[in-house]
């Protein structure tokens, strides 16, 4: 017997923004994340309280992805981060960031949504105009010639994640390797559309960061105890290995036991015809001369005894996330099949040899030309290298990004500084004509323009975490750090050094001014200028590609989620 | 939805408590003087004993975050190292506790941050200065066994236990397979210093798989030495001049022996030094663990044997297993070559059907049962079988599976098998029944070895097997202890396997008390990777705390020196320099509470604070004199640092010095300075999935956040 439940009526809640619940949500949310931003951001714990894996991090990418949160006002704005993070890698606690940010301060503004939504809109395409524009101050562009800026683009991802517990010479080392391993990936002989390589990250963890290092080829760890030391492997003619690569189980089992039932007579062993087939197959690589047999799941060990006792070279257990990478490197095409192969599906390869990296050994694929290489990754505990493998990873995105539109912005703050002094520039001469368009006035704008402002400063106000004050210069428009302790009436010029992204140093008067607390009183100011001096050893860079996405994103999440005006919870 | 959110408080900073009050426990554990401890479970009322960082950490409740990331940074020195999980956690504990301090008096987070671990990379750089090379140890020893006595109080002092002296230059035989009884009587009368005789013989047993029963003298009865393996041979006279003792004894008694010993003498090797280093390294070392440097010396003389041709002098950890004998005294531990492992009364009484035969050997690298199947290997569930005739001569499918497996083990005559995983019960029996020997759970390196030296091919399926995959020449007997009396202790039985010229060796320990099984495996695993470590590093750290007490003076100095280090980045540089020296003094306090709790537990003084004063004598004659490295060096060649060295070798100034792992131990202390850096900087816990709901109904829900 069945009973059956009425259907519960859904749940309107209307204007969902200005229910307390959801704002102090969003604003934990904003404290969170902010609290983690940038190179002296702190970090969280995320574990599930029971004492199992504690996962130490200040990255976006691994908090938002174990956070799950209640209201959907929250849930619309992680996904569209997560969903830039997941395009970008680069710049998530940017976006979420300048979204709380925009969110806050549209809020709080007496100005009508849909006003707020145009006028917003065309202070986005006012921002991006000027970053693409050459006359843009704060950004540079990436010359691929020489090393230095792609060496800053890269040690800016790694020093912003302290979880990683990096010291400067480890810093140093994985910046020279990263960067390395992406040259692997970079393909010599540019045909008409390049596809880059692809860098493996091989985990192992427990020793010292500067035992890391970059090989090229592909390494599968193997466990073998047959393997005898010095590799002898089956040439063909040309000196090259023969390698077939499966990517069906060879373990012997059943290959498609998903539907229905099998029937079989008393003595028939499936088993032993699963088997049958796999030692043919065995045969046909011996007689194709194939040196190297690669599996991504099991090969039974009756086939194994069998190919080694042929003098051919068995790995299995390979792994989904290594196939394509293999079959880019050997040229092979993966086997789906036990029953059928075809010469056709054999690549090659240089050279197979044994390495062995603490206590794991290796057999080291080395191609002819490569475009797919290992970075093989230390750092000393679990949840370090966890973290140390999403910057690693995030810096390969950020360098792949930036070689598309080889650019990169001012980091430290200095790009939020200088497009906030830019925007209350241009929006002090904007012609009466802009604002007919945008069906606003002169005084809205200017309202939703400073909020636009005070937003992409609070993100840079993020980056200070230990008290001090942060100031702005009316020259660049740069962003600077003083440390707490000192009494704020003295001269700024004695305390500050270097602007955050380091391109500006204290030599001439830049005539500072504190960045908060100027609420109501914009400055207005002349353009902010780009630096003089082009280009500087040590430089924190961001990606261009990722930064520019960020903001639009921002924006546009801020706007929709300023725009809601009903939450309909199905409460079945 | 699952997520809670607690603050840590910024200056009482949870996290940092409650890593300080976890390695509170450990202090106890630290230095060469250990104070063991037992853990009870009040829900249980069972004991366990402990004496390592590693044990401690293993047997305390660790649901805190905090607790959970000491125990993975433990666990990782522990994997990559064996050892320094002491000086870790007592790291860890007193930086926790000063960086506590630092947070009290307002120094921002990235300024502690910054300095510390710029304090720690200077001190690292700076003592580089205290590392020796393994060859100027070597040299060291050479210098002083121009000195005999030092040799000479050393190893009388110790009585029976005594030291292993690398001055006996030993040849091993490994041919001998039938025990030998040698009669010492002969030439025991020759020598008066019963104490001494006493001495050599037990140390000649460290050498060799033979243990020494050893009589005094004057009771007249025969003093044996028995043994299957290997049995010390030879001199080298022109070495032994050097101490008048062992030239008397080794001739006296040896060329005597002649017959019974079949000794030879290989070549001498070019650099006297090398050959007896690797002894003397694992005794300088090994900080007073007797036992376990007895053991070690065994297995260094016997693998420098092995490895003389070659000439290389590594240790090879792969060839070194345990076997763990409860329910003899301690003495009885040695080392012997092959594969001793326990077995069930069942079994052993197989060997006995064996004789002097040589096996023929097979090796499994899975599980010897009918379901076993290789890793990877998916059953099908929707398969039926149907019989269409049934008859009823054929038996169940289990006894179908044993016929046939036996079948082939009888067909390829296979004497021993040794598998990796479990084996069928039911199999064993039959096996026994047959006279094959079966033998579960083999560690891979064992197989690796066996493989090695009787040409098996190991197999997972008994199916696979061919005539190539089988090995011979195996030799398997019961395990004799010292005084020739095979073992059989109650439940399970000794055995050991062997193979000419196989690498294999296996420290018997042995102790009558059950609860230190645990601790003496331990000990023993933590000086053989100690020599390891020495040898692959190629150097060691004078010990006896003059590292430590160069670090002291070493950041003492940094922060009087007010050198304004130029960061690139502004973001973690301004902050820096101004909290300086209040952080270097926090990162120095605590190198000094270790030094003054290692005197302490090593009972070089009374009290923390008197261990304080004589460190900072010790720091202010160092400053004094200019050089603090040089001075240190001086006081360390003199033994005269914070008094005579951390060893228990306290009397003997002279030619043993104590020496610590370089890696292991500059590891240690980043591992633990890392730790404590990852929990300052973080300012909150997320807690996801199901203990959520328990928080928001709890009565600490209000500490917590919820999203």
């Amino acid at each position: 017997m069945s009973r059956l439940e009425a259907k519960k009526p859904p749940l309107f809640i209307s204007e969902p923004l200005t229910k307390d619940a959801v704002s102090q949500s969003l604003s934990l949310l904003s404290g969170i994340l902010k609290s983690c931003y940038g190179p002296a951001g702190r970090l969280k714990q995320l574990h599930n309280g029971m004492g199992g894996y504690v996962c130490t991090t200040s990255q976006s990418s691994a908090i938002l992805g174990r956070l799950s949160v209640s209201h959907p006002v929250l849930s619309v704005l992680t996904a569209s981060v997560q969903n830039h993070i997941s395009r970008f890698s680069d710049c998530g606690l940017f976006t979420a960031i300048l979204c709380c940010s925009l969110i806050e301060n549209f809020k709080s503004l007496n100005v009508a949504p849909c006003t707020v939504l145009k006028i917003s809109k065309h202070l986005l395409s006012l921002c991006m105009d000027y970053l693409k524009s050459e006359a843009c101050g704060c950004r540079v562009s990436v010359d691929f010639s020489s090393v230095e800026t792609l060496l800053c683009l890269v040690r800016s991802v790694l020093t912003s994640k302290p979880a990683c517990m990096l010291n400067k010479p480890e810093v140093d080392h994985l910046t020279t390797l990263i960067l390395k391993a992406f040259m692997f990936t970079v393909p010599c002989h540019v045909e008409t559309n390049a596809v880059l390589g692809k860098c493996v990250i091989v985990p192992v963890k427990g020793r010292r960061v500067a035992d890391s290092t970059v090989l090229p080829g592909l390494l599968i760890e193997t466990t073998e105890i047959h393997l005898a030391n010095p590799l002898t492997v089956k040439r063909t003619c040309s000196n090259l290995v023969k390698v077939a690569l499966f990517c069906v189980s060879m373990a012997g089992d059943l290959s498609n036991p998903e539907e229905g039932t099998i029937t079989v007579h008393h003595g028939i062993s499936l088993e032993m015809l699963e088997l049958n087939q796999l030692l043919n197959i065995g045969k046909q690589l011996v007689s194709d001369e194939v040196g190297l047999v690669v599996c991504q799941k099991v090969i039974h060990p009756s086939l194994k005894q069998y190919l080694k006792e042929n003098h051919v070279i068995a790995l299995d257990r390979a792994g989904l996330c290594l196939m394509e990478p293999l079959s880019q490197m050997t040229g092979s095409k993966p086997i789906a099949s036990i029953h059928l192969l075809s010469p056709s599906c054999y690549g090659s390869l240089k050279d197979v040899s044994i390495e062995s990296f603490a206590s794991k050994h290796f057999v080291h694929l080395i191609p002819k030309d490569t475009v797919v290489c290992s970075l093989i990754l230390c750092n000393r505990n679990e949840t370090a290298w966890d973290e140390l493998k999403r910057a690693c990873e995030t810096a390969e995105h950020v360098l792949q990004l930036t070689i598309k539109e080889p650019l990169a912005l001012l980091g430290g703050g200095c790009t939020e500084t200088h497009l906030a002094s830019y925007i209350r520039h241009k929006s002090c001469s904007l012609s009466a004509s802009s604002f007919k368009d945008m069906d606003c006035s002169r005084t809205q704008y200017q309202l939703v323009a400073d909020g636009f402002c005070r937003s992409l400063e609070s993100v840079a106000c993020s980056l200070n975490h230990d008290g001090g004050e942060i100031l702005t210069d009316t020259v660049y428009g740069h962003c600077w750090f003083v440390p707490s302790g000192f009494p704020s009436v003295s001269n700024w010029s004695d305390l500050v050094s270097k602007c955050g992204c380091g391109i500006n140093g204290n030599t001439e008067n830049l005539n500072w001014r504190l960045l908060q607390g100027q609420f109501g009183s914009p400055v207005i100011q002349g353009c902010p200028e780009a630096p003089s001096v082009k280009v500087v050893d040590f430089l924190t860079l961001d990606c261009f590609v990722a930064k520019c996405s960020g903001l639009q994103v921002a924006l546009e999440t801020a706007n929709l989620i300023l725009d809601l005006s009903y939450v309909i919870e199905d409460q079945n | 939805l699952p997520m809670a959110f607690r603050d840590v408080n910024a200056r009482r900073h949870i996290g940092l408590q409650q890593l300080s009050s976890l390695a509170l426990a450990g202090r106890t554990l630290l230095g060469p003087m250990k104070s063991c401890k037992f853990i009870v479970d009040e829900s249980t009322n069972q004991s366990t004993l402990i004496c390592s960082a590693l044990r401690l950490i293993e047997s305390l409740d660790l649901t805190s975050a905090a607790g959970q990331l000491l125990n993975e940074t433990i666990q990782a020195q522990n994997k990559e190292f064996k050892t320094g999980m002491s000086t870790l956690l007592f790291l860890v504990g007193a930086w926790s506790n000063a960086v506590l301090e630092c947070l009290q008096q307002n120094v921002p987070v990235s300024a502690i941050v910054s300095v510390m671990s710029e304090g720690l990379n200077s001190c690292c750089e700076r003592v580089q200065c205290l590392q020796i090379s393994i060859h100027d140890v070597n040299k060291e020893l050479c210098s002083s066994s121009v000195r005999p006595n030092t040799f000479k109080s050393v190893t009388c002092q110790i009585g029976h236990d005594c030291l292993l002296n690398p001055q006996i230059f030993l040849y091993f035989q490994k041919e001998i397979s039938a025990p030998e009884v040698i009669p010492m009587n002969s030439c025991s009368h020759q020598e008066d210093d019963c104490n001494f005789n006493k001495c050599l013989a037990s140390s000649l047993g460290g050498f060799g798989s033979i243990a020494s029963l050893v009589k005094p003298v004057g009771d007249k009865s025969t003093s044996v030495i028995s043994g299957s393996g290997v049995i010390a041979s030879s001199c080298n006279k022109q070495k032994l001049t050097h101490s008048r003792y062992f030239s008397t004894i080794a001739k006296s008694r040896f060329s005597s022996q002649q017959d019974n010993f079949q000794g030879y003498l290989s070549g001498q090797p070019a650099d006297p030094c090398e050959c007896y280093g690797l002894g003397h390294l694992a005794m300088t070392l090994s900080h007073g663990n007797q036992t376990s440097m007895k053991l070690l010396q065994s297995i260094v003389a016997y693998q420098q044997e092995r490895a003389e041709c070659s000439g290389s002098s590594q240790l090879n950890i792969a060839e070194i297993v345990t076997c763990c004998l409860l329910g003899l005294p301690e003495s009885y531990s040695c080392v012997s070559p092959g594969f001793v492992t326990l077995v069930s009364p069942e079994q052993a009484t197989v060997i006995k059907y064996f004789e002097d035969k040589p096996l023929r050997i097979l090796l499994m690298d899975g599980d010897l049962t009918e379901q076993y199947r290789h890793l990877g290997f998916n059953r099908s569930c929707n398969v039926r079988t149907i019989l269409e005739h049934p008859s009823l001569q054929e038996g169940r499918a289990g006894d179908l599976w044993l016929n046939s497996m036996l079948d082939i083990l009888i067909s390829f005559e296979v004497n021993l098998v040794l598998v990796k995983g479990k084996v069928c019960e039911n199999l064993m029996e039959r096996c026994i029944a047959n006279t094959i020997l079966v033998i579960g759970s083999v560690t891979r390196d064992v197989l690796c070895a066996f493989g090695e030296v009787t040409s098996a091919q190991p197999v997972t399926y008994l199916t696979q097997l061919n005539t190539s995959c089988v090995g011979s020449g195996a030799y398997a007997e019961l395990w004799k202890a010292c005084d020739g009396r095979a073992m059989d202790l109650g439940e399970l039985v000794p055995i050991r396997i062997k193979v000419r010229g196989i690498p294999l060796l296996t420290a018997v320990l042995t102790t009558a008390v059950a609860s230190k099984m645990q601790l003496i495996e331990d000990q023993f695993w933590t000086l053989v990777y100690r020599l390891h470590h020495a040898l692959n590093d190629k150097k060691v750290f004078l010990g006896g705390g003059a590292v430590e007490l160069l670090c002291l003076s070493h950041v003492q100095m940094l922060a009087n020196k007010n050198a304004v280090k130029d960061f690139h980045n502004p973001w973690l540089a301004a902050p820096a320099t101004e909290y300086k020296s209040v952080v270097l003094q926090a990162l120095a306090s605590g190198w000094k509470q270790y030094l003054s709790v290692v005197m302490c537990n090593t009972a070089k003084a009374a009290s923390e604070l008197e261990a304080c004063t004589s460190v900072d004598y010790h720091l202010k004659k160092a400053a004094d004199c200019g050089s603090p490295s040089a001075y240190i060096l001086k006081e360390f060649r003199r033994d005269d640092l914070l008094g005579g060295g951390f060893g228990p070798f306290i009397d003997h100034r002279e030619g043993l010095k104590v020496y610590d792992n370089v890696t292991a131990k500059t590891e240690a202390w980043r591992r633990a300075l890392d730790l404590v850096l990852l929990v300052l900087q973080t300012d909150a816990e997320i807690i996801t999935g199901p203990k959520r709901k328990q928080l928001l109904n709890s009565h600490v829900s209000s500490e917590f956040m919820f999203l």
